[in-house]
């Protein structure tokens, strides 16, 4: 006799299987082909026969290794329920070990039916990492916008003494809190150790200047870099210790410009110093002067204001070095005029409450005003006496992006957030399908003796385990998409430099959300599994030969849900529809000036060595030699570069009109260039603009805009008419020559207020010079002048770095950069939420159609016509839609009322973006059961009604 | 080439196997072999259907395998009821009365 054993082993190949079990496969198919044998000759078969009979018995061996190989799948299972059974035993002591072993068979459980379903896995997994990565997205970025400490040591205890929302410069005072301080402020509030136990202050703008290196690397050499002054101060309040070297302290901060040392940033230690290990001692040179690399701060600290990313930290002593032609550190002579640029920073005493610090630090301003307000009329006293320090927590630092971000970003997590609920319906409907299908499956399990908590918890467990993988896919996809947003939000002059990553918060975050996801897909289908009617469902799709029984249960649950994804969808396409409206708005807003063939950039001779007396023959010079350019029209110059935001304010008075009260006679103003006008193409009224004759020491003129006409000369025409500007160098009066159109100087959003210009070279005080912007318009592309306007600037002033010339049009998207994020993002999500809603539609009719094929061929057999049956499923679905945007419209109104302060030029109750939106939620209506209605309608009569008998 | 379509059969023959082991334990070939007998060769499962079946029913713990070495005999897999089998059998057996009556009902005493 042949040896089976052998005969089978050769054949059937179980590779995957365990050894053991393979081995026993192995000899049973064995025994039963050697019984087989036996038979055969028992029945008279001769020996050569039987053999042959029993060898061919089986014809297809690798389909029986396959069917076995199905067959044996659960042969992993044993371990674990052995395990969970031999943990049973003792219960008592065991109870996490229990709950783990229970996870663990679950988990099992559940990866064996997602990989049994590949399509929907994937599309689930799909469509949680979307919603889900969105969500992280934008949550890290909150997080490092708006949530996360500094990095130093006890955040907590950090308070701002000035306005850490705010960035800049500013000369003169406002009253009411004050943003920032001056240096002898600084000096004076840092001896206050009541309540602090020190004081630190830096810059709260960062010097872009080329810095060198004495490495002989060329390339490196000259790039621009990011430069904070700071106190000495500095690092000992943050807590911040350099990982290389050491920092600076207060001795920098007793003697002007004599401490040429630096700290620099982990990153710029790396680049510019390829991380070399004995940078310390090293030198760098900023402008004229060479600083000592003192100390490498450490990687994860980016100074105090977040998103500022300083490369190198040099003392507040340096000022002049840093910042040529400026005296920033001087006690002020002019209170009026005084130079406030510094944040300043606080670390509480231990027990110190933020209330205490406040009314302590109150008091000691105060004190300082008063000091300085003698000699000042009644009425300057009362205003300069009402300027404070706001002490608020600090333990986020500064940041304007809060103030730029804030908004949007809740917005859009909102938004996203909504997606994501919206996806988790589909989800959810899609389980209810199939858990539907699956019922004969949970019957058996119950049959197993499977209580219903076992089976809540094996659904719910399946859930869970597909937000988990579309969590970590969305943990991935978010990595990329916030390195796009801040792509997106980053302009050619200002890249948002943001540390976001996934720190424990954002991971966190992540974890939660993909909980409460998989809770909230999951919470229906595993619910409905619990209710699984053991004889019915048996009976019901034993081998699909019976009737049905099949509850219709799934449907309600499946209809509700596609209601409130038409409601949600409803509001996110409105909101789309508005922000996208809006930013349509902003960029076709007319500034009042061709925007086109305008080119901008700024020159500040000053801080590359030029003395004051020599600007004015180097601006002129300038112009005259870009105005000979071919394909120039014209160039002109302002102190406040269009678009910048940077502006000038003053009080002024009218020769024979009585005095505005307060602000109302604050009046903008702008020192411009001959042709100013006409060279950006703001339209002259009334009178003539600003000429090559008005510069110099004779009477000045001044050109107003309407607004200001109006306001200031409410009768008669101002042309003749002397206006007298308040400085803190007394009243400068100015005789108006002409009246211009209103124009948007820095935003399109600005509203129109009064403005005056005066002759850049015949000037108000002498602020100037701190440099000035050339403004040219071009007859042909503005971009293509730039190399040739940068070789003539060259040439003209050959000490100055190459220019960066910008055209007006990029400043001015640059300007819409959020309007354009919201508006792109919330139309990308709008869309997204429609093609949900749609797949979620398209199921749900898809689904009852199908349960109702029987029902339409019987009113197909009485008589029904086709169309009739069409709409009648239409109907069904626009049913659907309707109930979901009744419910929608007034969640609309609130999202549009929350929204409404980022809107511009439309209001929130917008109709246009409230009927597309509905529209086009009918239109999904149509299109999602389409399909399932014309199927539908062409049903055969007599093979539904076959079908469900 | 049966008397029955393929579906029909391999839908009962979970329930046949486990009909089969009910009484006393038995293996793969005698249970073969039994469902020939009693259905007068009207239903047949070669091994390819049969043994997968077996190992199926026995890794969703409806049957449990065991070897055994009787007298004279070679070592043999012997398949025993366990209690959740016999609770599947059950409700098989019933749902399966309760069809075939209904299919009867339906078809009337003429089809009979």
């Amino acid at each position: 006799m042949r040896d089976w054993h052998a005969f089978v082993r050769e054949r059937l190949r179980l590779p995957d299987l365990a050894p053991g079990r393979e081995a026993r496969i192995v000899r049973e198919v064995a025994a039963q082909l050697e019984d087989l044998y036996r038979d055969a000759i028992a029945g008279g078969a001769g020996e050569g026969e039987a053999d042959a009979r029993a060898a061919a018995h089986i014809a297809n061996w690798p389909r029986l290794a396959a069917d076995l190989r199905r067959a044996d799948r659960a042969h992993v299972e044993p371990r674990v329920d052995r395990l969970v059974a031999a943990i049973e035993q003792h219960p008592a002591e065991r109870r996490s070990l229990l709950m783990f072993a229970h996870l663990l068979r679950d988990s099992r459980y559940a990866i064996r039916q997602l990989v049994k379903a590949p399509a929907f896995t994937m599309v689930a997994v799909a469509t949680l990492a979307l919603g889900i990565g969105a969500n992280t997205a934008i949550f890290s970025v909150i997080d490092a916008v708006l949530l996360s400490n500094l990095p130093v040591k006890d955040p907590q205890q950090l308070v701002f003494l000035t306005n850490p929302d705010e960035q800049g410069l500013e000369i003169g005072f406002g009253d009411g809190d004050r943003d920032f301080v001056t240096y002898p402020e600084f000096r004076q509030l840092e001896r206050n150790h009541e309540v602090l136990s020190g004081l630190l202050a830096a810059s709260n703008f960062t010097a872009r200047l080329p810095v060198q290196l004495r490495t002989g690397d060329a390339e490196a050499n000259g790039a621009p870099a990011r430069i904070s002054l700071i106190s000495g101060s500095y690092f000992s309040v943050l807590g911040v210790t350099p990982i290389l070297g050491r920092a600076f302290g207060p001795e920098v901060d007793t003697v002007r410009d004599a401490n040429p040392v630096a700290v620099i940033s982990d990153a710029f230690w790396r680049e510019r110093f390829g991380g070399a290990g004995d940078v310390i001692g090293r030198s760098l040179r900023i402008l004229k002067t060479s600083y000592e690399v003192v100390g490498v701060a450490p990687p994860q600290f980016h100074g105090e204001t977040v998103g500022d990313n300083p490369d190198v930290w040099v003392p507040l002593t340096m000022q002049a070095e840093i910042l040529p032609g400026q005296d920033y550190l001087a006690q002020e002579t002019k209170p009026f005029r005084k130079t406030e640029w510094l944040q300043v920073i606080g670390r509480l005493k231990p027990g110190v409450t933020v209330a205490e610090a406040r009314a302590s630090v109150e008091v000691e301003f105060h004190q300082m005003m008063q000091a300085q307000a003698g000699g000042m009329s009644a009425r300057e006293q009362r205003q300069f006496l009402n300027q404070h320090l706001a002490v608020t927590p600090g333990s986020h630092g500064a940041s304007t992006l809060r103030g730029d971000f804030g908004k949007p970003l809740e917005i859009l997590m909102v938004v996203v957030g909504l997606i994501l609920l919206i996806a988790c319906a589909n989800i959810a409907n899609i389980l209810l399908a199939r858990s539907a299908a699956r019922r004969k499956e949970m019957s058996i399990r119950v049959a197993l003796g499977a209580g219903a908590p076992r089976l809540f918890r094996q659904v719910l467990t399946e859930s869970l385990l597909l937000a988990a993988i579309g969590g970590a896919v969305g943990l991935l996809l978010a990595h990329w998409a916030d390195a796009a947003l801040l792509r997106m939000v980053s302009t050619t002059s200002n890249r948002v430099r943001l540390d976001v990553h996934a720190d424990a918060g954002v991971l966190a975050f992540t974890c939660g959300v993909s909980l409460l996801t998989g809770v909230l897909f999951g919470l229906v289908p595993a619910l409905q599994a619990t209710r699984a009617d053991l004889i019915g469902v048996l009976k019901g799709t034993s081998r699909g030969i019976a009737g049905t029984t099949v509850r219709s249960g799934g449907l309600p649950a499946g209809k509700v849900l596609v209601v409130a994804q038409v409601a949600l969808s409803l509001v996110l396409l409105v909101v789309a529809a508005l922000f996208v409206r809006s930013f349509r708005n902003v960029s076709s807003t007319q500034l009042g000036y061709d925007r086109d063939h305008l080119l901008e950039f700024y020159l500040n001779p000053v801080s590359y060595g030029y003395r004051p007396t020599e600007l004015a023959a180097l601006d002129q010079n300038v112009l005259l030699r870009i105005g000979a350019i071919r394909g120039v029209r014209g160039a002109t110059l302002t102190d406040n570069p269009l678009m910048s935001g940077r502006d000038s304010n003053s009080p002024v008075t009218v020769e024979g009109e009585k005095p505005l009260a307060g602000d109302a006679a604050d009046a903008r103003w702008d020192l411009v260039g001959p042709d100013f006008f006409s060279t950006t193409g703001i339209p002259i009224l009334q009178g003539r603009e600003i000429t090559g004759r008005d510069s110099g020491t004779r009477e000045r003129v001044g050109v107003i805009n309407e607004t200001m006409a109006r306001k200031f000369f409410p009768q008669g025409s101002p042309l003749g008419r002397h206006v007298f500007v308040h400085t803190a160098s007394g009243d400068v009066p100015f005789v108006v020559v002409g009246v211009v159109r209103d124009s948007k100087q820095h935003s399109a959003k600005e509203k129109p207020s009064p403005r005056f210009y005066v002759p850049y070279f015949n000037p108000i005080g002498s602020d100037w010079t701190s440099g000035a912007a050339i403004v040219v318009r071009t007859t042909g592309d503005p971009a293509s002048l730039s190399s040739v306007i940068r070789s003539v600037v060259k040439q003209a002033a050959p000490n100055l770095p190459p220019v960066t010339i910008e055209t007006i049009d990029q400043r001015f998207a640059d300007s819409v950069v959020i309007d354009r994020l919201i508006a792109n993002l919330s139309g990308a999500f709008g869309l997204v939420a429609v093609i949900l809603v749609c797949i979620g539609l398209y199921g749900v009719m898809a689904y009852a159609t199908s349960r109702r094929t029987n029902e339409i061929g019987i009113r197909l057999a009485l008589g029904a016509d086709r169309g009739g049956v069409l709409w009648l499923i239409l109907r069904e679905s626009l049913l659907l839609v309707l109930i979901g945007a009744a419910i929608g419209v007034p969640l609309v109104f609130v999202a549009g009322t929350w929204i409404s302060s980022l809107l511009f030029g439309l209001h929130p109750a917008d109709p246009a973006a409230l009927a597309f939106a509905i529209g086009l939620m009918f239109v999904v209506g149509v299109l999602a059961s389409y399909i399932p209605a014309r199927r539908a309608a062409r049903v055969d009569p007599l093979a539904a009604l076959r079908s469900e008998t | 080439m049966g008397l029955f379509s393929p579906e029909l059969k391999k839908g009962s023959l979970e329930m046949l196997i486990l009909s089969l082991v009910e009484d006393r334990p038995r293996h793969g070939y005698e249970i073969g072999k039994l469902i020939d007998a009693r259905s007068h060769g009207r239903l047949t499962f070669a091994l390819p259907t049969l043994y997968p079946a077996l190992l199926r029913l026995e890794n969703r713990g409806w049957l449990k395998g065991r070897w055994v070495e009787k007298a004279g005999e070679r070592e043999r897999c012997f398949y025993s009821l366990t209690p959740a089998g016999r609770r599947v059998l059950g409700e098989q057996r019933e749902t399966w009365r309760v069809y075939v009556a209904a299919v009867n009902d339906v078809m009337g005493p003429d089809h009979a």
